[in-house]
């Protein structure tokens, strides 16, 4: 009877499931509701969770509570905690979820709502949540050790100091990249740029409060913050229209750009309890509060999805990024369907909490199924707006201009009708001066929630207010993570100058920690700085690059994994990591051949180079470049560019071949040789 | 156990006459915050001050303390500095 209720169930989830996909995709012409959207994604969290998860858990990975876990084992009450299931979740999805699945998918909608869903619910089932899962696992069956200790472990020493200079070459595209997002959303914009200096303030009193006055007690000091943080949106409206006062908070691109490099230079140097630790609980509070909020407006609103299923741009030919959906809308969504970051993750804090083997099914894969809904959140807050605003904020100035009318009628021309009132409307709406050409995702899923958020909470008035309120919490991540990121670089930096002169390595050495920070800085400032002033390049280049190169580090985490399953004499499940290893490198090894190789100006690097130095030969200038040295600059970049994305390339392809040499040897061994810390051992025994 | 006094420290002193039911329905409350306290406080990753002083007493009894202060200092060191990359 039981199982008779539980097959019914399951078949009643897969037909709602079916039901919602032909909705989506048999709909022509007419608008179709979101809500059959979010149905689709969540019938198949549950069909995969259910089915495939416990596959991999009982038969793959035979997971094993009898097995003591590093948090039973080492127990401090500080680092290794052994955690129930449910706060762990929470904890882990606390830390994976971030700007990525929210940028990602608002860049790809310019494809339609159709193949960034498809992509984010296949990859997440078949890619993501099985790399979380697979990395969780093992590195709780070594004792907590990192990615990178892991691939030196079981791949050998080489492949472990080249994948940590993978590391550090994505983190330093991605603080470029999410510092680019910032420099976006707050071009000429007092409202944003007030609220977002306000939090620095706000963060040092929030500092020396769990210092000085109340030691430690974070609740009560992020319950100030969040306070005067909601405070200053509202002051900041006032700050915008005042005349002697906008115009201190109304910068320029590149102002901003400096602004952000010399904060990140300061913002890391300065002790952790004073900004660092105070604005990161601020920010992931705001995270999490955003995101519930998003949930549940789309719930109550059930808007209705203005984009069509597919746009003309599948072809390669969009504004927002160019190249075809083959390869480059698998490189465009990395977070939410697969993201390399994640292994870092799972290889960190996570496993060192882990209370029984079998909560990591939950914790791994489900976690990767929370954050993948809420990549397909953003995507629905992309698509609710009208595409002709989509199209005006996204697309950059050198193909729509910088006047509501101009661009109007580019967009118009396209097919997706909109008139200059509509677009100076919006802006109007939500507070700002402009819309036009606000890339980078946060903007557009800014407007996308203040419609949704206001049509849930406080109708149209309020919408100017959750705009300021969805740019401040993504702007309140980002500035956490490039202080957080400037300090991990350059501690990678640091050790790895160690390597060529002793000192440098030494980290109470003051002139070595300045010279790392400042290398780090300058690494990720100079790719910034490059964005912001390139009217072709920017977002469109550098999130591109961004997603090569984490799509490449999900690509070398599943090579771990299967080599992993190989040696544990697991042949007969490899499948399940080496299809989506297989599949990563296509696409990413395509992708990055095609932005270096590309006989097309707009996907190739190289071809772009060529274009250039061809007119600059003649001395004839290019737009959107205004004189021979910018045109000498776009050379310099794209060549930089193509140079970066080949060391991508080459560098995934050298760990193939290393993890493919482990297989063999492993296979033809009679006996499992992966490197497990064995079962029974307890608690202090392997304190090496 | 040191927890428990801890607890016990913070808490306006129970009133003795309060038994049976009324006390265990109490207990069970207090209970119920101190969990949901804690599992605020882990998945937010904030420095949990009474676990530690749990484990401390559990473990190591005897050996010095760390302070409130010093305690939420060295956790976010320790967080903060050498940890690996976090997410997008």
């Amino acid at each position: 009877m039981n199982r008779l209720t539980s097959i019914l169930l399951w078949v009643a989830i897969a037909i709602v499931g079916a039901a919602s996909f032909a909705a989506l995709a048999l709909n022509r012409g007419e608008s179709v509701n979101a809500a059959w959207l979010v149905t689709a994604a969540l019938s198949v969290y549950l069909i995969a969770y259910r089915f495939y998860s416990k596959f991999i858990a009982d038969r793959v990975l035979q997971l094993d509570d009898a097995r003591v876990t590093p948090a039973v084992r080492h127990d401090d009450g500080m680092d290794y905690v052994p955690t129930n299931k449910w706060v762990l979740f929470g904890h882990h999805f606390a830390a994976i979820a971030g700007a990525g699945p929210l940028v990602g998918p608002v860049l790809a909608a310019q494809m339609g709502f159709l193949p960034g869903t498809l992509w984010i619910l296949a990859g997440v089932v078949v890619a993501g949540a099985v790399q979380d899962f697979i990395v969780l696992f093992t590195s709780v069956r070594r004792d907590g050790k990192s990615l990178g200790e892991m691939i030196k472990m079981e791949l050998g020493p080489i492949p472990g100091s080249l994948a940590l200079v993978g590391v550090l070459a994505i983190m330093i595209i991605i603080l470029a990249v999410l510092a680019l997002i910032v420099v976006k959303a707050l071009t000429a914009s007092p409202w944003g740029l007030f609220t977002i200096a306000a939090t620095i303030p706000i963060a040092l009193l929030m500092g020396l409060y769990m210092r000085i006055i109340r030691p430690g007690r974070v609740g009560e000091a992020s319950a100030i913050g969040v306070i005067l943080l909601l405070g200053s949106i509202f002051l900041g409206r006032t700050v915008a229209a005042d005349p002697t006062w906008a115009p201190l908070f109304t910068l320029t691109g590149t102002q901003l750009a400096w602004a952000l490099i010399v904060y990140g230079a300061i913002a890391a140097s300065l002790p952790v309890w004073l900004m660092l630790a105070p604005r990161d609980y601020l920010s992931t509070f705001l995270k999490i509060g955003t995101i519930a909020a998003l949930a549940l407006g789309i719930y109550f609103v059930a808007p209705v999805l203005m984009m069509p299923q597919t746009t003309r741009f599948i072809d390669g030919s969009g504004p927002v990024f160019s190249g075809a959906l083959f390869p480059f809308l698998f490189i465009t969504i990395a977070c939410g369907a697969v993201s390399g970051f994640h292994a870092l993750i799972s290889s960190g804090t996570t496993p060192k909490m882990i209370q029984k083997e079998s909560h990591m099914r939950f914790i791994g894969f489900g976690g990767m199924l929370a954050e993948s809904f809420v990549a397909i959140m953003a995507l629905t807050a992309a698509c609710v707006l009208d595409p002709g605003i989509y199209f005006a904020m996204n697309a950059p100035t050198a193909v729509i201009g910088s006047t509501a009318a101009h661009a109007a009628q580019v967009i118009s021309g396209w097919g997706f009708t909109i008139t200059p009132d509509v677009i100076n409307d919006t802006a109007a709406r939500i507070g700002e001066n402009s819309i036009l050409s606000r890339a980078g995702g946060a903007p557009t899923l800014a407007v996308g929630m203040a419609q949704i958020l206001g049509q849930a909470f406080g109708g149209r008035t309020m919408e100017a207010f959750w705009y300021h309120f969805a740019i401040l919490f993504e702007a309140l991540f980002i500035l956490t993570a490039v202080d957080a990121g400037t300090r991990v670089g350059r501690f990678m930096i640091q050790d790895m100058l160690g390597h060529v002169y002793k000192p440098l390595g030494d980290t109470e050495f003051l002139p070595a920690n300045v010279l790392s920070t400042v290398l780090c800085v300058a690494l990720w400032g100079y790719f910034l700085y490059q964005g912001v002033v390139d009217p072709l390049g920017g977002i469109n280049t550098l999130w591109q690059l961004f997603g090569v190169g984490n799509q490449m580090l999900a690509g070398i985490a599943l090579l771990l994994c299967t080599s992993v399953l190989v040696k544990m004499k697991r042949e007969r499940y490899v499948w399940v990591t080496l299809v989506p290893t297989a599949w990563l490198l296509v696409t990413t090894l395509t992708a990055g051949v095609q932005k270096i190789f590309s006989s097309d100006p707009a996907v190739g690097f190289v071809a772009l180079a060529r274009k250039f130095s061809a007119a600059a030969a003649q001395g004839t200038v290019l737009a959107p470049a205004k004189s021979i040295a910018e045109m000498q600059r776009v050379i310099f970049n794209n060549y930089l560019d193509a140079f970066v994305c080949g060391f991508f390339v080459l560098l995934v392809l050298a760990m193939c071949i290393f993890a493919a040499k482990i297989c063999v040897e492993a296979w033809r061994q009679s006996r499992p040789t992966a490197h497990e810390i064995p079962p029974m051992m307890g608690r202090d025994e392997v304190m090496a | 156990m040191n927890a428990e006094l801890h607890q016990g420290a913070q808490a306006p002193v129970a009133a003795d006459d309060v038994t049976g039911p009324t006390r265990a329905w109490r207990d069970r409350l207090a209970g119920a915050a101190r969990v949901g306290r804690q599992a605020w406080l882990q998945i937010f990753g904030i420095p949990d001050y009474e676990r530690y002083l749990a484990h401390a007493a559990a473990r190591h009894p005897g050996e010095p303390l760390l302070s409130r202060r010093e305690f939420y200092l060295a956790s976010i060191d320790r967080k903060y500095t050498g940890r690996g990359p976090r997410c997008c």
